[in-house]
């Protein structure tokens, strides 16, 4: 396919993905990119593909066909250690938290600071309550004591521990998906200042919805997915929040934004 | 009321005279119980019975509590008078502990009574056969009320458990009602809960009625003793008047937020929140009280030999509870640990007696290094199987249960009982050159070293720290002060304790007359008695008593206890387990192979279970192929019980050696007390049920 040409200047470039469960077809071909320092919206129906795309993003599952580019090199990325290892920070809609450990050893979970006592490593407990603290404090997060544990706490404040954490320790693509739905509307409005934040620190985002509400404010670009196939990439500049919606709602592109996609060569 | 006594206010003073008179009376009342029980007035235990000259373990412990108590008393008195703001918090302490002081000796007299009256309630079918004849011209009527109170007690006793059992178990109904707009809680109803402790205290007191007065418990005494009644009496002197005025200092209606705030916190709410913060809460509170109601039941259970036996039979069981724990902490579940056990003791027998494929007859320490090199691939095949299937573990342990019983019963021995005495003439021996335990004293004095450079600077400075505060302390601040200084000096002392013995053995293996070689049994090595390799060649240098049976398996298990628990508890790989069993997906997302991290608990477990299969046959020098079998429930069992969930996440290693415990004393203390030991695993059965209850109502309490 002559159009699918590596993109210099992308963070992130997924060129003609494929991902097949068995026969069933869940991405047919699909060219994804972001940019530096920017926040794309990913947006798309139930069952559109959209969590698909991003976990053979972050290395749950193993592509079918296609390339991955990342900060301008081919890669291959089999683990979420891999995807992690290169800079990339996932907040996953179910797979945040441990509810039963403290805020503290969650939020360390995976890279816990130790120190050496001859051959042997100490977790530094000290340093993980009081830099957890500090690290959550500095996105505007404000928890009373690590030592809670995650379970005894609400909805909104494990999801902002969980992305409090990812902006903490990512350094390049902060992914959130569907971070925002199952809360309430000042929390979501949290939410949505830590994304900012995390562009601030100078990472891109992946901001993953099937709402167009939560996102239209923040994002500077939208990327939809339509039944394993993108229908199209539109700047904020370009549509209104409602075009958005019916685009995913109806799968159809409106006739008045046809002709700039073409000249993009990026028709679905 | 009591902070307007504290204010000075006038109206106040009568009462809050009272009650500083109230507490006076318990620290008076204390440092009798210390005297009484040091000079003999008020024996506790089965002494009451026997009526020994000597004290028991037990009442050293109480008369020293006594006095402590006392004190605390004294002093929460002296604060009264001085019109002292802690005061207020202290003597809500004080009054809890005279509760469970009162209760304490109260229980101390149902215990052995409730005990020996069901016991002849078992073994007479009729209950006519139980009364007492001999009790003179009232006999009569003695016999009609007698014959009444057991089936009346009996029945009381049943009812008054049911109806615990549903106020424990069915949450307190808090029903919303409107009236008029308003909402209302209407709490529990209160008189339903009086009207059962009514009848719990009517239950109880027709129980030692009827097992005191009417029932010989003592055949050759009478029926009813002077040292029961008295300690009844004393019993009663402290509860109720403990009860009353912690009810009294419930109330709390002081203006002061940061006041009602420390006030709200009562020693039971206290207590309850700390214990949330332990997996274990439930092992905890079943292994004080089982310890209480042994130790008060018989004498004997708290002999040295008693303690030691039961240690022994648990301690091998215990070291495969670790690793159980372990891998129930990250969400799985190893049937096959009995097996395993069994293939590794055959496998050492096999090699010592036998021969191995390769390597013919061998010596004991390689032979055992191979054989839990078996135990090892048997844990590999576990969670190999278990990675790459995803069947549950529950069903692969299963398979491998079965299938590595059917190694020992096949291809190892041909199925035979392995003895080492039918293959060798004599146990394997080792001389070891005394420069070894030099080398080990060292290390062990190098150890101690270590941890005084760590712990003793810190305690010091804890304490330095208490006492210069002690002014702005809510407390009397004198008391945080003392108790770090005790901290310290019984850390010091215990140091000091391990210092003096190594340098014993230095002493000893460095004189001349210490020898150059030492004799020692390989198995003695292993799990022998500690006393058995000290007669040979006193390389450990121990004073324990002859009789009782401590093998080296106990020492080994509580050092295995300690550093898996540090590792579970303060290193990445403890950090991952529990994310495993708590999240899987959370835990793959961060980057934590979880994969990798079930297989090593296989391994650990297998590991250990290996190292228990040496310590077995070193005890026993002689295998049959059914070795092991029903193990693997018994160590399930234990960890339950220490408080791991069986979905993951959540458990302690901590947890696993008190279940190990409660276990122990279990076995030992039911024989002791003269209970069939057929009972054995129905109480098991119960302790677990009990366990897990009260494990998620402590940690229920916590979420709310």
């Amino acid at each position: 396919m002559e159009y699918t040409q590596k993109n210099d200047d992308a963070l992130v470039d997924m060129i003609d993905i494929h991902k097949y469960f068995g026969s069933v077809q869940v991405l047919r071909g699909i060219d994804f990119h972001v940019d530096r320092g920017e926040i794309v919206g990913l947006l798309g129906d139930n069952g559109a593909g959209k969590s698909t795309l991003i976990k053979v993003l972050t290395g749950y599952h193993s592509l079918t066909r296609g390339q991955i580019y990342f900060d301008g090199e081919a890669v291959r990325i089999y683990s979420p250690h891999d995807a992690r290892e290169l800079g990339i920070e996932t907040v996953h809609q179910d797979l945040a938290l441990v509810p039963l450990m403290s805020i503290a050893r969650n939020f360390w979970l995976g890279q816990e600071p130790t120190y050496e006592v001859g051959p042997f490593k100490f977790l530094d407990k000290k340093m993980m309550a009081s830099e957890s603290i500090r690290a959550l404090a500095d996105v505007g997060i404000h928890i009373r004591d690590s030592e809670e544990t995650v379970g005894n706490m609400s909805g909104g404040e494990r999801q902002s521990v969980a992305i409090g954490r990812a902006v903490y320790f990512g350094k390049k693509l902060l992914i959130l998906d569907e971070p925002t739905s199952a809360l309430s509307v000042g929390e979501t409005q949290k939410v949505l200042d830590y994304t900012i934040a995390a562009k601030e620190k100078g990472m891109s985002v992946i901001f993953i919805t099937h709402n167009i509400r939560h996102v239209y404010e923040v994002a500077d670009r939208f990327t939809i997915i339509e039944r394993g196939h993108k229908l199209g990439d539109f700047y904020k500049s370009e549509v209104s929040e409602n075009e958005v919606a019916d685009m995913i709602v109806t799968g159809q592109i409106p006739e008045r934004l046809r002709l700039y996609d073409e000249e993009n060569g990026d028709v679905a | 009321m009591m902070q307007a006594y504290l204010d000075g206010k006038r109206e106040a003073s009568y009462i809050g005279n009272l009650v500083t008179l109230l507490i006076l009376g318990f620290a008076v009342l204390g440092f009798c119980i210390a005297y009484g029980v040091l000079f003999g007035w008020m024996p506790l235990g089965e002494r009451a019975n026997i009526l020994r000259s000597d004290l028991n373990p037990y009442e050293y412990i109480v008369a020293v509590a006594g006095l402590i108590y006392g004190l605390g008393c004294a002093r929460t008195a002296y604060g009264l008078m001085n019109r002292e703001q802690a005061s207020l918090r202290w003597s809500q302490w004080m009054y809890f502990v005279t509760v469970i002081i009162g209760g304490a000796i109260l229980l101390s007299v149902v215990i052995p009574v409730g005990l020996k009256f069901a016991l002849l309630l078992g073994q007479e079918k009729d209950l006519r056969a139980l009364i007492n004849d001999d009790i003179g011209g009232l006999a009569p009527i003695a016999l009609a009320i007698g014959e009444n109170l057991i089936s009346i007690s009996l029945l009381v006793a049943g009812l008054v458990a049911l109806l615990s059992l549903l106020v424990f178990l069915i949450p307190p109904l808090e029903r919303l009602r409107e009236t008029d707009g308003v909402r209302w809680i209407v709490a529990p109803p209160a008189k339903f809960v009086r009207a059962i402790l009514l009848v719990f205290f009517v239950g109880v007191i027709g129980i030692i009625i009827a097992g005191t007065f009417v029932v010989p418990l003592y055949p050759g005494y009478t029926t009813i003793r002077d040292v029961e009644t008295h300690r009844i009496a004393a019993g009663l002197l402290f509860l109720l008047p403990g009860l009353f005025g912690y009810m009294q200092a419930r109330q709390v209606e002081e203006q002061s937020d940061e006041l009602r705030r420390a006030l709200a916190l009562t020693p039971g709410k206290f207590i309850r929140a700390e214990l949330a913060k332990s997996p274990s809460a439930g092992a905890i509170i079943g292994f004080i009280a089982i310890f209480m109601g042994f130790t008060m039941a018989t004498d004997l259970f708290l002999e040295p030999s008693s303690v030691a036996s039961f240690l022994s039979n648990v301690a091998t069981k215990g070291v495969i509870a670790i690793g159980v724990t372990y891998l129930m902490i990250s969400g799985e579940f190893d049937l096959s640990v009995g097996s395993i056990l069994g293939v590794t003791a055959l496998s050492f027998m096999q090699f010592l007696t036998i021969g191995a494929p390769v390597f013919g007859v061998m010596e004991p320490i390689p032979a055992a290094l191979l054989a839990i090199f078996v135990a090892f691939i048997l844990g590999a095949i576990n969670g190999i199987l278990l990675i790459s299937t995803r069947i549950p573990s529950f069903i692969v342990t299963l398979g491998t249960m079965l299938a590595f019983r059917a190694i020992t019963l096949v291809a190892i021995a041909g199925g035979r009982i392995l003895r080492y005495s039918d293959h060798h003439e004599a146990l394997p021996v080792i001389g070891i050159s005394n420069i070894v335990f030099l080398v080990l004293a060292v290390i062990g004095l190098a150890v101690v070293a270590f941890t005084a450079y760590r712990v003793l600077p810190v305690l010091y400075r804890a304490t330095i720290q208490a006492w210069s505060v002690r002014e702005n302390s809510g407390d009397f601040g004198t008391s945080s002060a003392l108790a770090r200084a005790v901290a310290l000096a019984v850390t010091l002392l215990i140091l000091l304790a391990i210092v003096v013995w190594l340098a014993a053995v230095l002493a000893y293996h460095g004189s001349a007359s210490g020898g150059q070689i030492v004799e020692v049994g390989y198995f003695d090595l292993f799990n022998g008695r500690v006393l058995a390799i000290g007669s040979e060649g006193d390389f450990f240098h121990m004073q324990i008593p002859r009789s009782a049976n401590v093998r080296l398996a106990i020492v080994w298990w509580f050092i295995f206890v300690v550093i898996f628990h540090v590792i579970l508890t303060s290193t990445s790989f403890g950090n991952s387990i529990f994310a495993t069993g708590g999240n899987e997906g959370a835990a793959r997302a961060q980057g934590v192979n979880v994969d990798r991290v079930k297989m090593q608990n296989f391994v650990i477990v297998a590991l250990l279970t290996g190292i228990a299969a040496i310590y077995e046959v070193s005890r026993n020098p002689g295998v049959d192929p059914r070795k092991g079998t029903g193990l693997e429930l018994e160590v399930i069992a234990m960890t339950v019980i220490g408080g791991a969930l069986l979905s993951g996440g959540y458990g302690s290693v901590v947890g696993s050696l008190l279940g190990a415990l409660i276990f122990g004393m279990l076995q030992t203390g039911l024989v002791l007390v003269g209970i069939e030991s057929r009972v054995f695993a129905g109480t098991i059965g119960v302790i677990i049920i009990v366990a897990v209850i009260l494990n998620t109502l402590v940690r229920g309490a916590q979420r709310n």
